[in-house]
């Protein structure tokens, strides 16, 4: 039996390697593409081989067994509002949404129709981080002191720097997968958060936020940071990093997710860079979305885990402004 | 569904019976000169153990021959004239003639045969090959490539024993040699500097130097020297616009490091990691590559050329080994050994 999907912007760049994956799995169709901006979607139609779609509603009246949501992160919401009643399982990009109220809405929707939704946290399905988990899981590292975490990467450009769409920069852009990741090993929340961000310091005249450091402590006791900048030059041999490095009374776990890598340097384009070829972490997190689809089980990733990751973020905005660590739960946005 | 049977079901039997489990096709069963690997198969893995070769050539569509080297031959003739499918473990042959009547048996007979040659499937070799392909190299003219763990133990197993396996320069460095071939085309001539003439086996080592019929220059080192704990591989490829570099040794994804339990304030114990996903397994992917390949009739990644050529280089490399000359492979025939 064929699985009918549909994907909903490709306003994030995630969209276009969602779409390869779900090419290249057996019994996937993917049924169409909508777009708000329709010179983007016919293009990736033609790229993907399906039809465009005019509309959100008539790819969704296709009786989709799924969609895929890609869009600019302001625009989660009202995507998920008209996907909820009309297609039983969502996935989502994340940040799942650029406030909590927003985010709470998009669950309360899903519940109200029953329709499960997933937000797209791939990191978690890259194999190293999958080890380190089992390796956490074990307790060989005992009682756990600190984790030193980042996730830096170029400037992205585009919607991201534009806070109207995105929600804010780099802090918004960067905090979420790494919060997920320490929630997910520990099955712990965030008490605390405190952040320095910088503002047009890594690329002046940006308008937004380009650097942040996050200091926080977990509910299970472990301290921690998180490096958020879009820190890395154009020059700079790969995209980023997601890094996380945990000190424990047992031992040391150094994890450098994506460091399987083939290096290449060309003069035809005059730069050195690295190829990754370790797994594709965004195929594993297709796979496992086709799984629940498959067995009607619940989502691995919930909206729930969208919404505490999300909150860190804001708690970090939150505390940049006063100076001063914020405690989590948020009481109410600021 | 095609129907498999493994011949030979040691580490190389056991291994690739894992992934055609996970494949759609019916693993049938087993035929190995012990009764109890087998059974041990049959335990692990499901299928059949068979009294004979023929017994098991019967019931199955494709053999795969898993025997240690020199035993190749003798069950892929019989798979041939049998008409069955082959899948072959590398080095094709332990000697060229056996290499030889391999390829031209299976011709004659018409079926497909498949040296298992699994770089190629290893996810960083296969994109190495992808960036020399783009050109984003220029023209490549230089290539080196590593190897190596610790010997083989000797007495327990056939890999000590040079006359079974020839030794790191066929049982590893034909990994190399292979994909050496597939980026840069046949070899010229090979020198060769090792351990395997000095009596120190079952450590064993050597250092092959080779020209490439279109001018390019490679560097194979093939090692059983190394201490026990790391099995390390490495490449660099060098063209007239680029390089490309891989080193397994270089840092991980993943290092932990745990206090040891008797002495934590003394000492600690380090584990680097560096996992794929189980999609991503190279002996997965040469398995199903074979597979499709026979349901499209579409040639297969490695030619029968490929197997023989590969077991053609590493004699020579042995030969120059033995003789302290460069070996030229046009017109080499190896010393009968």
């Amino acid at each position: 039996m064929t699985t009918r999907l549909g994907i909903l912007s490709f306003a994030h760049m995630h969209a276009f390697s969602y779409a390869t994956c779900l090419k290249s799995l057996p019994g996937v169709e993917l049924v169409g593409i909508a777009d708000d901006d329709p010179s983007r979607a016919q293009k990736m139609a033609r790229e993907f081989e399906t039809s465009f779609f005019g509309s959100a509603e008539a790819l969704l009246d296709e009786g989709l067994d799924g969609v895929i949501v890609c869009a600019e992160n302001a625009k989660h919401r009202s995507l998920v509002e008209l996907a909820a009643p009309r297609t039983a399982h969502i996935l989502c990009e994340k940040p799942i949404a650029t406030t909590i109220k927003g985010a709470q809405a998009m669950i309360d929707v899903c519940a109200a129709h029953g329709a499960k939704l997933q937000i797209a946290f791939p990191v978690r399905f890259a194999p190293p981080v999958q080890q380190l988990k089992q390796t956490l899981d074990g307790g060989a590292l005992g009682r756990i002191y600190c984790v030193k975490t980042t996730n830096r990467g170029l400037l992205p450009g585009d919607w991201f720097t534009d806070s109207a769409l995105a929600g804010g920069g780099a802090v918004m852009d960067h905090t979420v997968h790494v919060i997920d990741l320490l929630r997910w090993f520990w099955a712990t929340e965030v008490t605390e958060v405190y952040a320095e961000i910088g503002y047009d310091l890594l690329h002046p005249g940006l308008g937004i936020d380009d650097a942040g450091l996050l200091s926080f402590t977990l509910a299970t006791g472990v301290y921690g940071t998180l490096d958020t900048s879009w820190s890395r030059p154009e020059s700079y041999p790969t995209w980023g990093d997601v890094k996380i490095e945990v000190v424990g009374e047992g031992g040391t776990a150094r994890l450098d997710a994506f460091n399987q890598t083939i290096s290449v340097a060309s003069d035809e384009t005059g730069r050195t860079r690295l190829i990754g070829w370790g797994s594709d972490m965004d195929l594993g997190l297709i796979r496992d979305f086709l799984e629940m689809i498959a067995t009607g089980r619940d989502p691995s990733i919930t909206g729930y885990d969208g919404l505490k990751a999300l909150e860190v973020a804001l708690g970090a905005y939150l505390s940049a402004g006063r100076g001063q660590p914020v405690p989590l739960p948020l009481e109410d946005e600021g | 569904m095609k129907r498999i049977g493994i011949v030979g079901t040691g580490t190389m039997g056991q291994w690739h019976a894992k992934r055609w489990k996970q494949l759609p096709v019916d693993l049938v069963g087993y035929y190995d000169l012990s009764p109890e690997a087998t059974d041990n198969a049959v335990g692990q893995f499901g299928g059949s153990a068979f009294a004979s070769l023929e017994a098991l050539l019967s019931e199955v569509d494709v053999l795969d021959v898993c025997t240690p080297t020199p035993d190749h031959k003798v069950p892929v003739l019989m798979a041939a004239s049998a008409g069955k499918d082959i899948v072959c473990e590398k080095p094709l042959a332990r000697h060229l003639h056996d290499a030889v009547e391999i390829v031209a048996a299976c011709k004659a007979a018409g079926v497909r045969l498949f040296v298992a040659q699994v770089v190629r499937f290893f996810r960083q070799f296969a994109q190495a090959k992808a960036v020399i392909d783009s050109g984003e190299i220029g023209r490549p003219g230089l290539l080196r490539s590593a190897r190596g763990g610790s010997a083989p133990a000797a007495g327990r197993s056939w890999f000590a024993e040079f006359e079974k396996s020839g030794g790191a320069v066929m049982d590893l460095g034909v990994h190399d040699i292979d994909f050496a071939r597939w980026c840069l085309g046949d070899v010229e001539r090979v020198f060769a500097r090792g351990l395997t003439f000095t009596g120190l086996r079952p450590d064993d080592h050597a250092l092959v130097v080779l020209r490439f019929k279109n001018g390019a220059i490679g560097h194979i080192e093939a090692s059983w020297a190394y201490p026990p704990g790391e099995f390390r591989t490495a490449f660099e490829i060098v063209g007239d616009r680029g390089i490309i570099e891989f080193d397994s040794g270089a840092p991980a994804p993943l290092s932990i490091r745990l206090r040891s339990t008797d002495t934590p304030h003394e000492s600690s114990v380090a584990q680097i990691l560096s996992p794929a996903a189980p999609w991503d397994d190279p002996y997965y992917l040469e398995l199903e590559h074979f597979l499709s390949r026979l349901e499209t009739g579409d040639r297969v990644l490695v030619s029968p050329r490929d197997g023989l050529e590969a077991v053609r280089i590493a004699l020579a490399a042995i030969e120059s080994m033995r003789t302290g000359k460069p070996i030229r492979l046009d017109g080499f025939s190896p010393t009968p050994a």
